[in-house]
């Protein structure tokens, strides 16, 4: 196993690896919100926002301000316990992140290690970029940081192997496993220890919805927001983020959305022409290959290429919203009468709806409809893919801790 | 009667009336293909007044999607190939017909460089490659379908895929005097017949090698088709080779090498566009882009107009060894790989 955090020499054995953080840390075992992390999560943000960073890897900026001091401890206010009540970190802590988004295992990660756990953190072999980059910001930090961090927390690599992973697994207290259905479901095959368990991040499935009418009562100026906004949700991950928007649904009148789509298009490709979207051939041929399979299959009425960069579908029924990813910048249209008109087709992996010209009242009622069975987060246009610790429909805080009550 | 004798104004003509028929037989006959036309915004029963305005699907559909114009009760054959770009295999289905053209407008494709007669054939593959029927790769296939154009045929590598000396020698020994047929895949000719060939001072000046497969390993030790071509000729005085361009989703269709080297020609029935992928616009001449391909022969599947995942550059129109244009297969797309947070297109998350 290669060390990646903090940065040394190979591991030789899963032992070897737990050994080097189960000793008690120096000043003490890790408290909530324990402030020797907080220092160092402080310092590691501030590496993130530094100029060069975050232009490269602007998703490293967003995590930079999510860790922020004054972000930290609006987290930790909401771990406050009432007298009598005490919280403490669930121990051991082994994160399994996906290999393709580069900065999600950093989120919980971050979050855990706030709660005053222990970590061990899998890196794919296969991360690359921005990952890089978060590795090296960490080991940067730990210069200055606190010894108990790099007696408490560690990041490694390894190649695909099970028996590495079967050992963290039996070891841990809370397992947190990203990357969709098939990588929980092989993870899952591994046994925990019987009074641990597991935080899961299947597959997901997100969707935009915009209202017709506070689409045409828009100003100029909102709506070359919304596409921006829009930009930001469907391209940053190439619309394969599980919060990243896979289809666009109007709701509101008929004609008038027909309308509002011929100008959404238009700004949304205004958009991608000033920020100089570039298009690989190879994804303008997935898409293709997408959109054409969904007409094929009978779910698609029509197909337009705004050139390489947007490809639109009119869905033949709504109902018949593809899942999958189609490539990115792929987004299939329908349009909905009312909001109550999306409950009977929203499923349990659905995840985030981004959403327009909607008041919190329509939109509480709509969540009170869906009532729990999908759909977990109802956002504003542009932000589909800023993490929260309230996130797959778990306050993430509470799962990275325990409850002690005390009553004399 | 040659099927490299159409120029370039004749052939447009001709095929534009042909694929256009084809478009509409495939309309009526598949009703995936013609959901994706009338997505397109085609109407049944248009015309189109060039080759390029044809409607044309990316070959991976046929990875993805089972496209076929024929009854499942006429399907006579269907050919699998998995490609390099993941997503499976494509399943091209043949009725009796489909079968029977295909081969036929291989071998007048061939006999261009063949001649009339069934030559002895040299076979640089491992005869382990056609014994398994059931379980065809696609170089198998490829083999067997190329194996009909030869006779007293002789496998270069043994059941290990070692080269096997004795049997080339001996194949020489027998037929190296007169006209006979090499065929293999472009690396493994390298590989397994040139560096044996020259290592053993074997004569090949009669020999006539077909090719394909692609250059991507060559190129990366520094051979390309001209060093492939001069090598040959130097260490081994062959200097009849053709290579050749072709895919399972359009069987029977090859775009062959002209004598002079260099330059890959259309057979009169076919044709290729190049495309900017940008625009999706034809490339003038000279210039590179993404290959469609054009061929009347593909009638028990919709794919007769295909774009491939090849990059390609048209050198020259009517100007060559045969009339038509004349073009080289520059590499592959890149494959279009997202990032995510779910491990639906990246393998398994846990790798």
């Amino acid at each position: 196993m290669k060390r990646r955090f903090p940065a040394g020499s190979d591991v030789s054995s899963v032992d070897e690896l737990l050994a080097s953080i189960s000793g008690e840390p120096t000043g003490g075992r890790l408290k909530v919100g324990d402030e020797r992390i907080v220092d160092f999560l402080v310092s590691f943000a501030r590496k993130l926002l530094a100029p060069a960073t975050a232009r490269r890897y602007p998703e490293l900026a967003s995590l930079g301000f999510f860790l922020r001091r004054g972000e930290i401890g609006k987290v930790l206010r909401r771990l406050e316990t009432p007298a009598g009540v005490l919280r403490f970190g669930r121990g051991l802590v082994f994160h399994i992140p996906p290999a393709n988004v580069d900065t999600i295992f950093v989120y919980s990660w971050a979050l855990s290690a706030l709660a005053g756990n222990r970590n061990v953190v899998r890196i794919s072999p296969r991360s690359a970029g921005a990952a890089e980059a978060v590795v090296e910001a960490l080991n940067e930090a730990l210069k200055d940081a606190h010894p108990a961090v790099a007696e408490t927390q560690v990041m490694v690599t390894y190649d695909r192997d099970d028996k590495v992973t079967a050992a963290l697994s039996a070891a841990c207290d809370l397992r947190v496993i990203w990357g969709g259905d098939r990588a929980v479901n092989e993870v899952r095959k591994l046994p925990l220890a019987p009074h641990a368990r597991d935080v899961t991040f299947p597959d997901r499935a997100s969707f935009a919805l915009i209202s017709v009418e506070g689409w045409v009562s828009a100003t100029p100026e909102q709506r070359r927001d919304v596409a921006v906004g829009f930009y930001n949700d469907s391209y940053w991950f190439d619309q394969a983020a599980c919060s990243s928007p896979r289809a666009l649904f109007w709701v509101g009148d008929e004609v008038a959305a027909q309308q509002a789509r011929t100008e959404f298009r238009a700004e949304l490709s205004a958009v991608l022409e000033a920020k100089h979207h570039v298009v690989e051939p190879a994804m303008a041929v997935q898409k293709r290959v997408s959109a054409y399979g969904v007409a094929a299959d009978g779910h698609a009425t029509s197909i337009a290429f705004d050139g390489n960069a947007v490809a639109t579908l009119e869905l033949t029924a709504a109902a018949d919203v593809p899942r999958e990813w189609l490539g990115a910048g792929t987004f299939p249209f329908a349009t909905l009468p009312s909001l109550s008109a999306l409950v009977p087709m929203v499923q349990r992996k659905d995840q985030t709806l981004s959403v327009f010209g909607f008041s919190q009242e329509e939109l509480e009622s709509l969540a009170h409809e869906l009532a729990g069975r999908g759909i977990d987060r109802i956002v504003p246009f542009g932000n589909a893919l800023t993490f929260s610790d309230h996130w797959d429909g778990y306050d993430l805080p509470a799962e990275f801790t325990r409850l002690v009550t005390v009553q004399s | 009667m040659s099927v490299f004798g159409r120029g370039q104004a004749e052939r447009e003509t001709a095929l534009l009336a042909e694929l256009t028929e084809l478009t509409e037989h495939h309309r009526a006959n598949s009703e995936q293909y013609d959901r994706i036309l009338s997505a397109l915004g085609h109407k049944s029963g248009a015309s189109f007044d060039s080759l390029k305005s044809l409607p044309w699907l990316p070959v991976r559909m046929f990875k993805t999607h089972d496209l076929k114009s024929i009854p499942d009760s006429e399907v006579f054959k269907v050919l699998t190939s998995s490609g390099t770009t993941g997503g499976g295999a494509s399943r091209i289905y043949l009725d009796k017909d489909a079968a029977a053209v295909q081969t036929r407008q291989l071998g007048a494709t061939l006999q261009e460089v063949l001649g009339g007669k069934r030559l002895p054939m040299l076979m640089v593959d491992t005869i382990g490659i056609i014994k398994n029927r059931r379980s065809f790769s696609a170089r198998g296939a490829g083999v067997l379908g190329m194996a009909t154009f030869g006779r007293s045929h002789v496998y270069a590598l043994d059941e290990n895929d070692r080269p096997d000396v004795e049997a080339v020698k001996g194949f020489l020994e027998k037929h190296g005097h007169e006209p006979f047929l090499i065929f293999g895949f472009t690396f493994m000719v390298w590989q397994y017949l040139y560096e044996v060939a020259r290592d053993h001072k074997l004569d090949l000046s009669n020999g006539i090698l077909i090719h394909s497969g692609g250059w991507k390993k060559l190129i990366d030790i520094a051979v390309d088709n001209s060093e492939f071509r001069r090598r040959f000729a130097t260490d081994t005085g062959l200097t009849q080779i053709y290579n050749y361009y072709g895919m399972i989703e359009q069987i029977g269709t090859v775009f062959l090498e002209g004598k002079s080297g260099n330059s890959l020609y259309c057979p009169d029935f076919a044709d290729v566009i190049i495309r900017n992928p940008e625009t999706w616009e034809e490339q003038p001449v000279g210039e590179p882009g993404v290959i469609e391909v054009l061929s009347t022969l593909p009638r028990s599947y919709p794919g007769h107009v295909l774009l491939t995942e090849d990059l390609g550059v048209v050198h020259g129109i009517d100007d060559g060894d045969w009339p038509g244009k004349r073009f080289s297969v520059l590499g592959r797309l890149p494959r279009a790989e997202a990032r995510g947070c779910s491990d639906t297109f990246s393998g398994a998350i846990a790798s």
